[in-house]
């Protein structure tokens, strides 16, 4: 309860903050919404009379806009900074206040691209099953956790490298590939979709969007690679804080 | 010649201090490949359930994507190291004092000084690319060189819109389009006719980044057209000469970082 009020806490103040930086989160949105804006492009120039791919890209572009993470800026710098043990000697877990700012980063993007996704929307005349939307929610939800808990990882590897940035991008290449922006991994060819299907970048992307263009998936797959990565983040966690010395120490 | 010289040095220093940190050189060459794999896997997989993507074939699009990674490179080494986040680390950090202060153009210092070697791995996997797509194709000597004229016209343009957004901080240096310009940036290794009509009219007269790989692989793999080669170089003479007058009317506004 106490960690709930907390997270609220942080979540109302990050949100006010980030207020601020409206033209910032703007090209943020940008950022987030041309991957899959060029997926969309390149495969309707494919198949120009199939409405699912519309459909399917446009809720790609709304998860991930209430997906992104941006822990190798938000996290890894006070790692490198060393104002990492400001938080380490705070009263409260330090995920806490990376989790609020992730969540205030999301809100906004999610509410500043909004106008995107719409206009997406009727220019392509797409439709959506609203029960279907309805039935996304935790498969969304649950994509958000792994994303975060993904990101996160990568971003704990500040520990050891000064080369985070390299390393997160790494990921958000697989992301891309093997998640379902590239391509919705229905089309992938045989060998890669089986390889997708198994790990977590299709739960991240993919998953969630067909589920709200009309299609269908496991919530269990998801809640599996959630495990397995609050397992490894814990772990990497650990050994991470153990090796960190404050800069000025 | 003295500021080409000043190119040559600063870029011999930049390796000098890049490779002295060989785990740094390893991560970069890595992320290269990767990145460019990333690309190429992407359309490799287009052409899987087509046989062309808006009038290009496999062999042209990677011609594409190698013409877009060896500018890309360029850019990476020569001038995001100087004119990335330009209001934060020029404006508001006070760099641009520095260069003032120096006996060379403060365009100059400001946007070409500083370089970054590494990222010619880029550039060089580009290369791969660009004769993976050409292998088998002929080519004639007129395309090659229209292809060459365009890709330095590119380049040109894609110095002067870095300058001109870095110019908007002596307007507004709070205002950060870095990460808008890398986003939109991304569009430029696909051929402009797979976007819809209005994003192909942005894409090539408001922010020319069909200049950047789609005109150049063209006229490479097509042959040259006169109106398109004079259209390029139009460009880069009209974006360079538009980025030279903004740093100066900038420069008269500006009056310090501490004042």
């Amino acid at each position: 309860m106490r960690t709930a009020v907390l997270l609220g806490f942080r979540l109302r103040q990050e949100v006010l903050e980030w207020s601020g930086a409206w033209w910032f989160l703007l090209t943020l949105v940008v950022q987030a919404v041309v991957a899959p804006l060029i997926g969309l492009f390149v495969w309707s120039a494919v198949y120009p009379d199939d409405p699912s791919i519309g459909r399917y890209y446009v809720a790609v572009i709304l998860v991930t806009l209430m997906t992104e993470s941006f822990e190798q800026h938000t996290f890894s710098e006070r790692i490198y900074d060393g104002t990492l043990s400001h938080e380490l000697l705070r009263p409260q877990p330090v995920v806490i206040g990376v989790i609020g700012m992730n969540l205030a980063i999301r809100a906004w993007l999610t509410l500043l691209g909004a106008p995107i996704v719409l206009l997406a929307g009727i220019a392509l005349q797409v439709g959506f099953d609203w029960s279907a939307v309805l039935r996304s929610t935790p498969y969304v939800a649950l994509a958000a956790v792994l994303v975060f808990l993904w990101t996160f990882l990568l971003a704990l590897t500040a520990f050891w490298t000064d080369r985070v940035h390299a390393i997160v991008g790494f990921g958000g290449q697989l992301t891309f590939l093997l998640g379902g922006t590239a391509a919705p991994i229905a089309l992938l060819p045989d060998t890669w979709r089986r390889v997708a299907e198994v790990l977590p970048f299709y739960g991240m992307n993919g998953l969630p969007a067909e589920i709200a263009s009309g299609g269908k998936g496991s919530l269990g797959y998801q809640l599996v690679w959630v495990v397995v990565l609050v397992a490894v983040v814990t772990v990497v966690w650990r050994i991470g804080v153990r090796r960190y010395t404050a800069v000025g120490s | 010649m003295k500021l080409l010289r000043l190119v040559g040095v600063g870029f011999s220093m930049a390796l000098r201090r890049s490779v002295a940190f060989r785990v740094n050189l390893l991560f970069d060459v890595l992320l290269a490949f990767t990145g460019l794999g990333t690309a190429v896997a992407a359309v490799l997989i287009v052409f899987t359930r087509a046989d062309s993507l808006a009038g290009w074939s496999k062999a042209e699009f990677l011609v594409l994507i190698g013409t877009y990674q060896l500018i890309t490179g360029l850019r990476a080494t020569f001038i995001d190291p100087n004119l990335s986040w330009f209001p934060e680390t020029g404006i508001r950090n006070g760099k641009l004092d520095g260069y003032l202060l120096q006996p060379a153009s403060s365009l100059f210092l400001a946007s070409l000084s500083l370089s970054s070697p590494l990222a010619l791995i880029q550039f060089v996997l580009g290369l791969g690319v660009l004769g993976w797509g050409i292998a088998g194709q002929s080519l004639s000597v007129a395309g090659v060189l229209s292809w060459l004229v365009l890709v330095v016209a590119g380049l040109v343009v894609t110095w002067a819109l870095s300058v001109l957004l870095a110019c908007l901080a002596f307007w507004a240096p709070k205002l950060q389009l870095d990460v808008f310009f890398h986003s939109a940036w991304q569009l430029g290794r696909y051929p402009t006719d797979v976007f819809a009509r209005p994003i192909r009219v942005i894409l090539t007269y408001v922010f020319p980044m069909a200049l950047i790989a789609s005109v150049p692989s063209a006229a490479l793999l097509r042959g040259p057209r006169l109106g398109v080669l004079v259209g390029g170089v139009l460009a880069a003479v009209a974006a360079a000469g538009l980025a030279g007058l903004a740093w100066q009317r900038g420069l008269r506004r500006y009056t310090g970082a501490t004042s």
